[in-house]
């Protein structure tokens, strides 16, 4: 499943590690996101085979942050933090700024 | 609930005050009790009925739809508010500021100042709805503009308004909105009346979490309140030490100021004047630095983000408390500092749904409302205050952790009658006694105005000895 369709609210997990995120929002057409450098998981796939992280990755993602590529035309919530930085088509995704607090509630 | 316990609490608190205009000073002797503190002088609470207390507060007059009459609330919430402040008051052996405050006022202000009013099942600042998911009554607090941004991905269909979320809401279980809002982190609950469980029989409202060595106070020592709240419970709880005599430090991050900033001046004046106002940049290495430096030289921590926000800063609160020097540390949340709850969040307007007041509400009234302005927030930083005295008088060495909606929960279940006729009956007597007695919010001014962001940085990194 190396290429797939990103909808609003769509769920996935790390094929590597605890990660897990859903979609904010995403360009339309199929993508390849992956954790650790490896293909991430549809939140209800079943236990994939072991993999093991990209050595080279010595990246985290942290819970509750927001990733977004370079055009921030993808946005993806961490939603379980762990080992294993984020990229969309081989391109690493930076945190984008934390919301500004609401001036009232 | 466990009905045993249930009825156990019921009798305490039936046998706790025989008169219903004793309510205040009970319930303020209750959490007295709970936190295990003396008062040094008397509690002076007025004598005032539930109802007409909360009649004459503004609060009745916030609750109810746009276009109806005001509605009473069946639980003792404003007397509740005077205990509680007057609990407060009597920590302290001199006569302070605050003994010219009520506890209930507190509760109204905001809506004084901003001229809010009641609009049903819309809170009064407009962020929080009342809507109906297939199967419950969910309370949604969409508060910071962004969180519209994230409606689509809730909901998994685009959404851009109200109306278009109500359609969405309906046809859901609040199940899996509730739980795909906490993913989120947006402030999402079901409207229910908390179970009593078995751990709050004596303390219902707060949960030490962590401990460790206390100190000894120095007489007419002056304490450092280090504020890292935003907002309105956190806030409040520093300006009411401020009020007993403590040295409040409101620190804020240069980047990310508290939201109130831009909100009423009038308001933020009157949380945050008399303090310090210290800001810090804590996106770099030696601003953290900084924050870490201050939190040690703190006797005590007010702290109203989810745990998870100062552990990505790389702090530690436990463990500070721990190894401490006898530090008092107040964390305010929605639902507390255990996984998950840690990660779910709550205003003060979702929180006194998730606390039971709009239930209630529904069963004495028949009608869908909210209770008030914020209702959680007041409340919160009325008992946040009175907690974080009390442990500092006792030698500190605490984390005590205060959910909003457990504060809540404890009030709404404070001296309720459990079965359905009988608070209908309370609510009809009780509506009946609030007949003339109903007030619009009001408020003095604040007397003084917060000090710009970052005003005190340099001052109060040199007095509290923190390289700069």
């Amino acid at each position: 499943m190396a290429m797939i369709a990103l909808k609003a609210g769509g769920r996935f997990k790390s094929a590597v590690s605890e990660v897990q995120v859903m979609v904010i929002k995403a360009p339309p057409g199929e993508h390849r996101v992956q954790c650790g450098g490896v293909d991430m998981l549809g939140a209800n796939a079943p236990a994939p085979e072991p993999a093991a992280i990209d050595s080279a990755d010595s990246g985290e993602t942290l819970i509750g942050k927001r990733y977004v590529n370079a055009d921030e035309s993808l946005e993806l919530l961490c939603t379980k933090g762990g080992k294993g930085s984020l990229t969309l088509g081989g391109a690493a995704l930076e945190i984008k700024q934390a919301k500004q607090l609401p001036s009232s509630d | 609930m466990p009905d045993d316990i249930a009825a156990s609490l019921a009798v305490a608190e039936r046998s706790a005050f025989a008169i219903e205009t004793e309510a205040g000073e009970c319930y303020g002797r209750l959490l007295l009790q709970q936190l295990g503190a003396h008062p040094q002088r008397s509690l002076s609470v007025i004598q005032q009925h539930p109802a007409v207390a909360f009649a004459r507060s503004g609060l009745m007059w916030l609750t109810g739809a746009a276009d109806g009459e005001p509605q009473m609330c069946p639980v003792a919430i404003a007397s509740c508010a005077d205990g509680a402040l007057a609990a407060l008051a009597s920590l302290s052996p001199e006569a302070s500021a605050l003994d010219h405050l009520r506890g209930a006022a507190l509760l109204a202000e905001r809506a004084a100042w901003s001229g809010a009013t009641r609009r049903g099942d819309v809170s009064a600042g407009g962020s929080c709805r009342l809507l109906s998911a297939c199967d419950a009554r969910l309370a949604v607090n969409l508060a910071r503009d962004e969180d519209w941004s994230l409606v689509p991905a809730w909901l998994q269909a685009p959404a851009a308004d109200w109306p278009q979320i109500s359609e969405l809401v309906i046809q859901r279980p609040a199940d899996e909105l509730v739980q795909r809002a906490r993913w989120l982190g947006l402030a999402v609950v079901r409207s229910e009346i908390p179970p009593v469980n078995r751990a709050w029989a004596n303390r219902a409202w707060f949960t030490t979490i962590a401990e460790g060595p206390r100190k000894q106070r120095r007489e007419n020592q002056r304490p450092r309140v280090l504020d890292l709240s935003s907002l309105w419970a956190g806030p409040l709880c520093g300006r009411l030490l401020a009020m007993l005599g403590a040295e409040v430090v409101k620190l804020e991050s240069v980047s990310r100021p508290d939201g109130a900033r831009s909100g009423s001046p009038v308001f933020f004046d009157a949380m945050n004047a008399g303090k310090l106002n210290v800001a810090i940049d804590l996106t770099t290495a030696a601003g953290c630095t900084q924050l870490s430096d201050l939190l040690d030289s703190a006797d005590i921590v007010i702290e109203a983000s989810r745990p998870r926000a100062l552990r990505q800063l790389g702090i530690d609160a436990e463990a500070r408390i721990r190894n401490g020097n006898g530090q008092t540390w107040i964390s305010i949340t929605g639902y507390g500092r255990r996984a998950p709850q840690d990660q779910w969040i709550a205003y003060g307007d979702d929180a006194g749904v998730a606390g039971g007041l709009t239930e209630l509400l529904r069963m004495a009234s028949g009608q869908t409302l909210l209770c008030a302005d914020a209702i959680g927030d007041p409340l919160t930083g009325l008992h946040a205050a009175l907690a974080a005295w009390a442990v500092y008088q006792q030698g500190g060495g605490r984390l005590l952790s205060i959910p909003m909606r457990d504060v809540v929960a404890q009030i709404a279940n404070f001296d309720r009658p459990h079965s359905a006729s009988a608070l209908r009956t309370r609510w009809q007597g009780w509506q009946q006694l609030a007949a003339g007695e109903i007030a619009a919010p009001a408020a003095d001014l604040p007397r003084g105005q917060a000090r710009p962001l970052g005003a005190d940085t340099a001052k109060v990194l040199r007095d509290w000895r923190v390289e700069c």
